[in-house]
């Protein structure tokens, strides 16, 4: 080979320039990583199934979840062909009242946590972030969590009406806080870095700091502190019908019924059995696939 | 002199004191420290690690605040409280390039928003056209593709993201540049580079900088004066060639004597100065900030002041 065969090609300082491109997008990362776990992408369908179903079932079926029978053989009915979680003590079918129950149950659930998420991020990310705010806030926290959580949610259930917007009330007006509290301490871990100093240099106006540098660094924090709201609203509500004290009994939520399928667990166990069995799926995935995504929306962990 | 007095000074340094509290005990970084820059020049602060140098360029900057002295910008104040159009102007016109390009800029935001960031905290466009040509131009400036602004932060080496951080303080096309210790996390190679780009947009920009570093070889090349700074306190202030050819202060000597020499035979043989504060006799009589000789300044007592001059 000659060396004619070769020519020196022209420098060019923009072509040194020119790196890989990656195309990086962190949500399409975020969501790659996830569904690389089986586990995570299974738990995902069936709870999406779920949820779908539940929030849909009003619309596909017509059985109406209050309709009592006035035959008494209709009563307390094992699971067959026509009931397929047996009825209750009152006739009324299970298999319908389950799903009734699941969709308030989420409704409720989904509610929570946005008022507590919402709240908790934009309250905790200014406690962080404002050094004039720690000491107040740090007080409202030590006041909040101080008073035990079922003293506070029987005491705000008596005072106000038995509802949907009431539990909503009691359990995010305590909930807040320790997600505030959580933001918190990642925010200040972030606060003196080199980048916000960057920004203040910049004179870039507080709203737009937390904005820009401080909450998208929060996002897996915040998907994973959504992701455990869920399912403890879901359980608050339970224990709250539980104990007497969650939504009226002329709702149909999960907490009723299991309300109501305790005082017959002895004779009729499946009354008790069913509704606990779909709370437990939709609480252990809500939890598990939060977890997960939680993970999968750190950049550490992107590929 | 009479020249000298007649140059513009663009940022002026008066007795500035930083004081940190740790736990109930108080801390000065920063001790009494003056010193004024002219328009144009390179003025460089020199200094071991903890001396108060990035403390200076922070208060400066308003991150830390002064608690005692003052900073005057073109005559104003800045040190303390700003009406809005006045913070506006200081921030418009003084930026700043940090030390560390892998910390200082936000990993989950795009080079266009990162460069952008100052247009947009001060509406410094009238549409989005506009804003991206700003960005394309300035992009172009520091030798970045304008294709770039797409990117991540990390998708870059660090010389170049260096060189998206001096975008973003150029883009607010500011007349004076805090560069603190602006190529000490780099490359060995890749430090010239950005150093004649600084030169280079010093002379295209018509800019002032305050430069920070702890390497003397490299403040030698660049600036026109240069502060000494130890334990928070200025010990010594001269211009470049002066101060490298009659330095007074013992803590300048050393400084000069660590500088690694390239060729191994004299590096050998090379007398090593380490300062020891306790020469110093200070019971008494404070130190004073003397002139030693035109423009050159010394943090002396009379009797040092004598012997240093002597010699």
């Amino acid at each position: 080979m000659s060396d004619d065969a070769f020519t020196f090609a022209p420098w060019n300082p923009e072509a040194a320039e020119e790196t890989g491109y990656s195309h990086y997008s962190y949500w399409r990362s975020t969501f790659r990583t996830f569904i690389k776990n089986r586990l995570s992408l299974t738990l995902l369908i069936i709870m999406g199934v779920l949820v779908l179903f539940s929030l849909l079932y009003p619309v596909l079926a017509s059985v109406d979840p209050n309709k009592v029978a006035l035959d008494s053989s209709l009563w307390n009915r094992r699971p067959d062909f026509a009931h397929i979680f047996g009825t209750d003590g009152l006739g009324r079918d299970i298999w319908a009242r389950t799903w009734y129950g699941t969709r308030t149950s989420i409704l409720l659930a989904f509610t929570i946590a946005f008022f507590d998420v919402g709240i908790g991020v934009v309250a905790g990310a200014l406690w962080g972030y404002v050094r004039k705010s720690d000491q107040i806030m740090t007080e409202i926290y030590n006041v909040i969590t101080n008073i035990p959580s079922t003293v506070y949610l029987i005491l705000l259930s008596y005072i106000m009406k038995p509802g949907f917007w009431t539990i909503v009330i009691a359990m995010s007006s305590r909930g807040w806080i320790t997600i505030a509290r959580f933001i918190r301490n990642k925010v200040i871990s972030l606060r003196e870095s080199e980048y916000n100093v960057a920004s203040r240099c910049l004179g870039t106006p507080l709203n737009r700091i937390l904005g820009k540098n401080i909450i998208p660094f929060l996002v897996s924090i915040i998907i994973m502190q959504t992701a455990l709201t869920i399912p403890y609203s879901i359980g608050a509500e339970v224990f709250l019908g539980f104990i007497g004290l969650g939504l009226p009994l002329d709702t149909v939520s999960l907490g009723n019924m299991v309300n109501q399928g305790r005082s017959n667990f002895m004779l009729y166990p499946f009354q008790l059995t069913w509704p606990t069995v779909i709370l437990a799926v939709i609480t252990v995935s809500f939890y598990i696939v939060g977890n997960k995504f939680a993970d999968a929306s750190d950049p550490k962990n992107h590929l | 002199m009479a020249a000298e007095d007649k140059r513009e000074i663009l940022l002026e340094v008066k007795n500035l004191t930083v004081d940190f509290k740790l736990g109930r005990r108080k801390f000065s970084a920063v001790d009494d420290v003056s010193f004024h820059i002219y328009k144009g020049e390179t003025f460089s602060l020199v200094g071991e690690s903890g001396s108060g140098k990035t403390t200076v360029s922070r208060a400066i900057m308003g991150i830390h605040q002064a608690s005692q002295g003052d900073i005057l910008y073109k005559g104003e104040s800045v040190s303390g409280n700003m009406t809005g159009s006045q913070e506006r102007k200081f921030r418009q016109s003084v930026q700043m390039i940090f030390q560390d390009p892998m910390a200082s800029l936000n990993e989950r935001a795009k080079v266009d928003y990162i460069v952008s960031e100052g247009l947009y905290n001060f509406k410094l466009f009238k549409g989005e056209k506009e804003r991206k040509a700003k960005v394309e131009r300035t992009l172009r400036k520091v030798g970045l593709l304008p294709d770039f602004a797409s990117r991540f932060p990390h998708e870059f080496s660090g010389g170049q993201r260096q060189r998206i951080g001096i975008a973003r303080a150029l883009i607010m096309e500011p007349e004076f540049l805090v560069a603190d210790e602006p190529i000490s996390a780099l490359d060995v190679s890749i430090r010239a580079q950005i150093l004649n780009l600084l030169n280079k947009l010093k002379k295209e920009e018509d800019l002032t900088y305050l430069f920070i570093a702890h390497d003397l070889s490299v403040v030698r090349l660049i600036s026109d004066r240069i502060a000494v700074i130890y334990k928070g306190k200025i010990v010594e202030l001269a211009e470049s060639e002066e101060l490298f050819r009659r330095p007074l202060h013992p803590y300048t000597k050393g400084l000069l004597s660590a500088i690694p020499l390239p060729d191994p035979e004299s590096e050998k043989n090379k007398n090593l100065l380490i300062y020891d504060p306790s020469i110093h006799d200070y019971d008494k009589v404070p130190p004073s900030w003397c002139e030693a000789y035109p423009g050159h300044w010394v943090l002396a007592d009379e009797r040092e002041l004598d012997l240093w001059r002597r010699r």
